[in-house]
């Protein structure tokens, strides 16, 4: 309850700061929908050469790249730690972190929370809507439930992989390369894994679960019956990647070195 | 009960050194070269609820690892400590609500935003009530003098502006125990000397607890009766400064500057009775006579020297804790 209402203090402050500079953040949002359009348009310009990938139809593709969106503006509104080195460690921000009595990685996640990636939900949804009514999907009863776990496992995945690479920062504090590249990897899993070989597929799967955050789930909502087991396996492996982040972020706490002086 | 108990605290920092050339850099690949530093080496520390502590040391001494420590920030290698009855880095969250940081070096305060919209956000981190709020900031920022600063972001305050800001930031949940680190660092004289008026009227008033790092020996002097004194990780004294001063000072010290060349034997019979040391200055024909005793036995001294040998320049000094302190680093405790 405690953190529910700091959630909410910072978030207020937070939109309170951005609203006096509505320029940046109008800009902002455009960029951001601009650089969802030219992934569309990559797509489009795939199947341009090609009516199926795999079996997999244009609209197909498209719905699954919408729906990644969602648990992804979620990601990025929340989990701004791909600088976590550089800023907290270097420069030794987390001494300060570590003198408040909230936990470190929650601090961390409402100071640097960026709530204008949030307009990606309304973007994916909308490119959901139009995918689906392409493909004559209908709507059941329970869908928003289950997209509403999907994409909360997804976006877990998403932070428990990010936070388990700025972990390795407690105990080295030599600058990787390993985040942007992370961000690479993770736009593999908006594409259907089968089309890809048998090793970037367990991959995908099991050691960079990128999949789950795009095309299992999707799976479901387009009625792909032999890929169910994947699509709930969402929720699972997002507990699960989140819980061995923050198991190994308490750990990392504990190695940290402090910046010198 | 004491505030701060320490015993036997060490911290080991391994500092990994690199091979020469590319043969080397392969090689650290798969064996490193380390060596262990330790930056804390078992001290033990004892502080009672009211002390204003001084704590001092040269860079590097340990001085801000010990802080880290005690502050829950970083693990101890080895020993027991105990601060407000917890464990610091085992019940952190816990903890830090009965404690105050300040970091000279690093804001507590968000950059962007105004004061009181920091404070806003720290009173609800620190679960404080309006009313205890009220109570107690009102006369914070009524005694640092920062009302005015209030609605002014923290980015276009000047250094002295942000420090007071700093310091009343630390103090919203009004905690028994306070932790400076170089809280006057490039500070002018008057802020300096409002900060310390300050410290001590909230130590007279609620008991806080102060432990202070400090490069300003006024700072201390104005502040604490006890100082640690802290030398490679370990402490070196712990006591009273005015203990440190009585047994460092070396009586008076007598600066000479003659008008000609003057032989220390020549200057040795004019010692006569007294205990006086004798060793040339850094100036052309400068002495300075170090005398044990009292203002008569300096003022016969310079009598009888002045009458002998015409000088250009002469004064007497006492030495001060600066000194002190230097010679103390310099040369080791074993004197006096």
């Amino acid at each position: 309850m405690f953190y529910v209402s700091i959630f909410f203090q910072y978030a207020a402050q937070y939109l309170k700061t951005r609203l006096t500079y509505r320029a940046d953040l109008v800009v902002e949002i455009l960029s951001d929908l601009l650089f969802q359009a030219v992934n569309l348009i990559f797509i489009l310009v795939v199947f341009g050469h090609t009516t199926t990938l795999h079996g997999w139809s244009r609209e197909e593709i498209i719905f699954i790249y919408g729906f990644f969106l969602v648990p992804y503006a979620i990601f990025t509104a929340f989990f701004n730690i791909w600088d976590f080195n550089d800023r907290y460690i270097v420069k030794g921000e987390m001494d300060r972190v570590l003198t408040r009595p909230v936990h470190s990685l929650l601090q961390i996640v409402i100071e640097r929370m960026e709530l204008e990636s949030l307009f990606g939900v309304i973007t994916g949804m909308a490119i959901m809507f139009y995918a689906g009514s392409r493909l004559g999907l209908e709507i059941h009863w329970y869908d928003p439930l289950v997209l509403l776990i999907m994409v909360i496992g997804g976006a877990l995945i998403y932070a428990g992989i990010f936070i388990t690479l700025a972990s390795i920062s407690f105990w080295s504090d030599s600058k990787t390369d390993l985040m942007p590249m992370m961000y690479n990897i993770g736009n593999y899993g908006r594409y259907p894994v089968d089309i890809y070989n048998r090793l970037i597929r367990f991959t995908l799967t099991w050691i960079l679960p990128f999949a789950f955050v795009g095309v299992y789930p999707s799976a479901f909502f387009l009625g792909r019956t032999d890929w169910y087991v994947y699509a709930f396996l969402t929720p699972v492996m997002g507990l699960l990647f989140l819980t061995i982040a923050v198991v190994l972020w308490n750990q990392g706490v504990k190695h940290y070195r402090g910046a010198g002086n | 009960m004491n505030v701060v108990e320490v015993e036997g605290l060490r911290k080991e920092f391994k500092s990994y050194s690199s091979r020469s050339g590319l043969a080397g850099a392969f090689r650290d690949l798969f064996t490193r070269n380390y060596q262990v530093l330790r930056a804390v080496n078992d001290i033990s520390l004892h502080i009672k609820k009211g002390e204003m502590v001084g704590y001092i040391g040269e860079n590097g001494a340990g001085k801000s690892t010990t802080i880290k420590m005690l502050t829950g920030i970083l693990t101890p290698t080895a020993g027991r400590i105990l601060v407000n009855g917890m464990n610091p880095h085992k019940e952190r969250e816990k903890f830090v609500r009965t404690i105050g940081v300040v970091f000279g070096q690093r804001s507590q305060l968000w950059w962007d935003i105004a004061v009181q919209e920091s404070f806003r956000l720290l009173k609800k981190v620190y679960k404080v009530s309006d009313d205890a709020y009220e109570a107690h900031m009102g006369e914070v920022i009524a005694t640092l003098d920062i009302g005015p600063l209030l609605d002014k972001p923290v980015r276009k305050l000047s250094l002295g502006q942000r420090m007071r800001c700093e310091l009343a930031a630390a103090l919203i949940h009004n905690p028994p125990l306070l932790f400076l680190d170089e809280p006057t660092i490039g500070l002018d004289v008057l802020v300096k000397m409002k900060i310390r008026e300050f410290l001590k009227e909230i130590n007279r008033k609620y008991q806080t607890t102060i432990l202070l790092t400090t490069h300003d020996l006024a700072d201390i002097e104005a502040l604490c009766e006890r100082v640690v004194l802290l030398d490679e990780g370990k402490i070196i004294y712990d006591g009273r400064l005015d203990q440190l001063q009585k047994n460092w000072v070396e009586g008076k010290q007598i600066h000479f500057e003659f008008h000609h060349p003057v032989e220390r034997h020549a200057l040795i019979e004019l010692s006569g009775g007294a205990d006086v040391k004798w060793r040339q200055g850094e100036r052309c024909n400068e002495w300075i006579a170090g005398i044990e005793g009292d203002e008569e036995a300096v003022s016969q001294l310079m009598s009888r020297v002045i009458q002998q040998h015409p000088i250009s320049d002469v004064k007497v000094n006492q030495a001060s804790t600066e000194e002190i302190i230097r010679n103390i680093y310099e040369e080791g405790l074993t004197h006096g």
